[in-house]
């Protein structure tokens, strides 16, 4: 308990600034969001992001999987290398090109989200798997386990620490890449940051911004969990700094 | 359209060059302070007897980094304007990206020095060297390929955080991207996303070599990079 | 030149490391401390450079209390050398050598000097080439070379090392050990040398600084020790085999037989089977005209048909000398058909013999003075 104090501490805060913030209601001419259109703002944000994810997921651990297998290996360089250098794109730079080829609204946004998510996931899944020994597959062989028990029982609950680490790097940083996509019209929080930002209303960019690092606070904290309990008992969590966007 | 994004090129390289200083001058300025403070508190909170301020320290780093640039562009703005000082542009992005900048710094600094091995650190006072000695000619010049890597991290991170940025008018290369969403031109979009993408590339590549060149023969382990 | 005064030290968990230890280690002496893990060996070596504070007691160096002076500068003015080496990774062989010269200010020129000269006297050479490199690029033996030669840098008066050589395999150790003994009677220093290994201590010491949990028990010269051990604890630690360890530190002139039998390697086997049996031996050493030793002779090979010594003689060229380690001699004997060994000066010509009985004679002797033998031998006998 001790340990999510801190993370606690920090999530009470956003909650309360997000409830002062929307209990101000009106600043000068400017009305802030009422509470009913700012739950729909934040479950539409989550909406984003959780999408993103269980496509980046669904696409990027098989593929992270898949290059790890020998027939694919000759490929895995190339891939590998370009998930890089993917990862040091902007986020913006992400948001726009997909706006440009999607055209605007909810589908590009959760679509640049899922891609940029993929990288990290695909590029983890392939680490983690190709870091498991040698010998400890050998020996599981050896015992007599079939190819996909090998997958199964020894390769991902192995790897299941940088797969899952990836996967909160990337569901992290797209709380914050969904508050930028608020600007390519798929709604969320992002839509209520930015017109305060317009209009230069900071309680209206606060009422947006708390709950946008209060979700991200969260999703941090849950994943975090969810990472420790998939790690293998006597095995350390891999821990790796989400990169903000 | 890719024609149109090409010929706005050809004739705004003046314009596209001046977005591209301010965004390096945002870079520079925010980096350059978060490797002074970083390094700063890295070796104050390395020291003996701060294990517990170095832990908070590092978590309190790592809680402020998940934070999202857009909120926390936000926060700076309800913080500025309390305190009268400018609230929109240059100001705030810069100090926000002091503050992302800061995590790996501290943190790299903070591990390659706790991670000297003991048997060096003996070995440098047995033989009648002083603390700060130590800290200088021993711990130092092993920690300075780590830092390097924090800083090209930071930087490269720094780099896309900048170009939302220009959303609260710190200007930079994310100026064509938003542009070109508020008012539809997608060549705008387009050179914005590219530009702001090979400055990160560039970045990249160039630190790493920096990083490479920074560490001390002895210990490189890769080939010239 | 060290002289540690009813020193104690009590570690902050209560934990008593060093118990009240008076220990005096004279200029150019060679002072092991030597004992079981846990000891206090460490302990003791890193109060005298003041890594570790004292609880109690004074330590002097050259007369002066160490905490009268400056700690680096007393740090300074004595090599230290790890087991862990400690090199510095990112510095080149020349800068680690050179690391407390630096310190002190010497000149970039005299610095190269220095590095040559050191690298030289360690066996690294030739020095331009491995001053420029980078430890990293040094097999393990090698890097404690360095460790040697950078605590040996700024030419200091004294040196503390613990456990120079403890991790090294087996033969490099033995070898550096051996280039270590070398140097010491060069350059005569004052050493403290911390180890738990018995025969590193027999065979480098001048002394040997026993403790156990923290108490001084015996500071003895290895001879010494190894015949009157002083209590039981003693006697167990330096082992059940102590007579053995003892003839590392006897040469062959101690137990040789100067007065060999021996026949011309051209005199006819009836003559050699007269000798016998007029000496009651049996076997001769065979010489040649020039008194040069040529081989053995013994009652089987005189039974073969011949008709000088050198038709049957069985030619036997491995040798001792004078100042051959006893042993040794024992293991090339234990390895030779005849199971004696010649003894040969530099011209090859046979001066004496070594055989078993002139040796276990020999122990004996060093044990009689005021101890039983067969009583020390039935005690033996039971340990093992
Ligand atoms: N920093 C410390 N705090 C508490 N106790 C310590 C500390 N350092 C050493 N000790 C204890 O002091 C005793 C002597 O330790 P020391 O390192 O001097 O042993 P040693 O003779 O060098 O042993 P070894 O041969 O294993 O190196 C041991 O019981 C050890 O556990
Ligand atoms: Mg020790």
């Amino acid at each position: 308990m001790k340990r999510y104090l801190p993370m606690l501490v920090a999530l009470g805060g956003m909650v309360g600034l997000t409830i002062w913030m929307t209990n101000i209601g009106q600043v000068g001419f400017f009305p802030l969001a009422a509470p009913s259109k700012l739950l729909r703002e934040v479950m539409r944000h989550l909406q984003i992001v959780v999408y993103a994810a269980a496509l980046a997921i669904g696409v990027g651990l098989p593929l992270g999987f898949v290059l790890t297998r020998r027939a694919f290996r000759f490929v895995s360089p190339i891939l590998v290398g370009l998930t890089n250098m993917g990862q040091t794109l902007p986020t913006l730079a992400f948001i726009g090109i997909f706006a440009v080829v999607l055209g605007l609204g909810l589908q590009a946004a959760v679509i640049a989200l899922a891609v940029y998510a993929l990288l990290p996931i695909v590029r983890n899944t392939y680490a983690g798997i190709r870091s498991v020994d040698p010998a400890t597959k050998e020996a599981a062989r050896g015992m007599g386990m079939s190819t996909a028990q090998i997958v199964w029982k020894v390769e991902l609950p192995l790897a299941m620490p940088v797969i899952m680490a990836g996967i909160r790097t990337s569901t992290v940083l797209n709380v914050g890449t969904a508050a930028v996509a608020g600007m390519i019209g798929a709604g969320g929080l992002g839509e209520i940051i930015m017109s305060g930002l317009a209009m230069r209303v900071t309680e209206m960019v606060l009422q947006g911004a708390a709950p946008t690092a209060g979700l991200a606070i969260a999703l941090d904290a849950v994943l975090g969990t969810a990472e420790q309990w998939l790690t293998p008992r006597g095995m350390k969590p891999a821990t790796e700094m989400v990169f903000r966007g | 359209m890719l024609f149109e994004t090409w010929r706005y090129i050809g004739n705004n390289w003046a314009y596209i060059g001046r977005l591209t200083v301010e965004h390096l001058q945002i870079i520079a300025v925010a980096n350059g302070s978060a490797v002074f403070f970083g390094v700063l508190i890295g070796i104050f909170v390395s020291g003996r007897g701060r294990e517990r301020l170095a832990q908070l320290v590092m978590y309190l780093a790592s809680i402020m980094i998940t934070i999202p640039s857009l909120a926390l562009y936000g926060f700076l703005m309800g913080i500025l304007s309390a305190l009268g000082l400018r609230s929109i542009g240059f100001l705030p992005v810069v100090i926000a990206l002091t503050l992302y900048g800061l995590l790996p710094i501290i943190r790299n600094t903070y591990t390659a020095i706790t991670e000297v091995d003991p048997a060096m650190i003996e070995a440098g006072r047995g033989m009648g060297m002083s603390e700060l000695q130590i800290l200088w000619k021993v711990k130092l010049p092993l920690a300075v390929p780590v830092i390097m890597a924090g800083l090209r991290q930071a930087v490269v991170m720094n780099i896309g955080i900048a170009a939302i940025g220009a959303y609260i008018g710190a200007g930079g290369l994310g100026q064509l991207i938003f542009r070109g969403i508020a008012n539809w031109r997608p060549h705008l979009i387009v050179t914005g996303a590219i530009f702001v993408s090979l400055l990160s590339i560039a970045a990249d590549l160039l630190l790493g070599r920096v990083e490479w060149l920074a560490t001390p023969k002895g210990i490189r382990t890769r080939g010239r990079a | 030149m060290i002289k540690l005064e009813d020193v104690t030290k009590i570690y902050p968990d209560g934990t008593k490391a060093v118990d009240d230890v008076t220990l005096e280690i004279e200029k150019g002496e060679f002072c092991v401390l030597l004992g079981p893990s846990g000891c206090g060996k460490t302990t003791s070596l890193k109060m005298i450079n003041r890594l570790i504070s004292l609880s109690q007691g004074k330590i002097y160096v050259d007369g002066r209390d160490v905490y009268q002076m400056d700690v680096n500068q007393l740090r300074r003015s004595m090599g230290y050398a790890i087991q862990e080496i400690g090199l510095f990774p990112h510095m080149t062989v020349e800068q680690n050598v050179t690391t407390v010269p630096r310190l002190l200010g010497w000149s970039k020129a005299r610095c190269r000097e220095r590095t040559a000269e050191l690298l030289d006297l360690v066996g690294l050479s030739p020095p331009e080439t491995f001053m420029r490199r980078f430890p990293n690029e040094l097999s393990g033996g090698q890097k404690q070379r360095v460790g040697v030669a950078r605590c040996l840098g700024a030419d200091p008066p004294i040196l503390l090392m613990d456990e120079p050589f403890g991790a090294i395999d087996p033969i490099t150790r033995e070898r550096l050990q051996d280039e270590f003994l070398r140097i010491q009677d060069e350059i005569r220093k004052t050493i403290a040398f911390v180890t738990h290994d018995i025969h590193e201590a027999v065979k480098m010491g001048d002394t040997i600084a026993l403790m156990r949990d923290g108490i001084l028990v015996q500071h003895a010269p290895p001879a010494e020790m190894l015949a009157h051990p002083k209590d039981s604890f003693v006697e167990d630690f330096v082992g059940s085999d102590r007579a053995l360890k003892a003839l590392q530190l006897m040469r062959v002139r101690d137990v040789m037989d100067e007065t060999p039998p021996k026949v011309r390697i051209d005199e006819s086997l009836e003559t050699a089977r007269g000798r016998m049996q007029e000496l009651g031996v049996n076997f001769l050493a065979v010489v040649n005209e020039d008194e040069r030793f040529e081989g053995w002779v013994n009652r089987r090979v005189l039974r073969r048909s011949g008709e000088q010594v050198k038709d049957v003689m069985m030619r036997y060229t491995v040798t001792g000398r004078r100042d051959t380690p006893v042993n040794e001699a024992l293991s090339l004997m234990l390895g030779s058909a005849i199971g004696n060994l010649g003894v040969v000066d530099r011209r090859d010509k046979l001066i004496g013999v070594v055989t078993f009985r002139s040796l276990s004679e020999a122990i004996q002797a060093s044990y009689s003075e005021d101890e039983d033998p067969d009583e020390a031998h039935a005690e033996r006998e039971t340990a093992a």
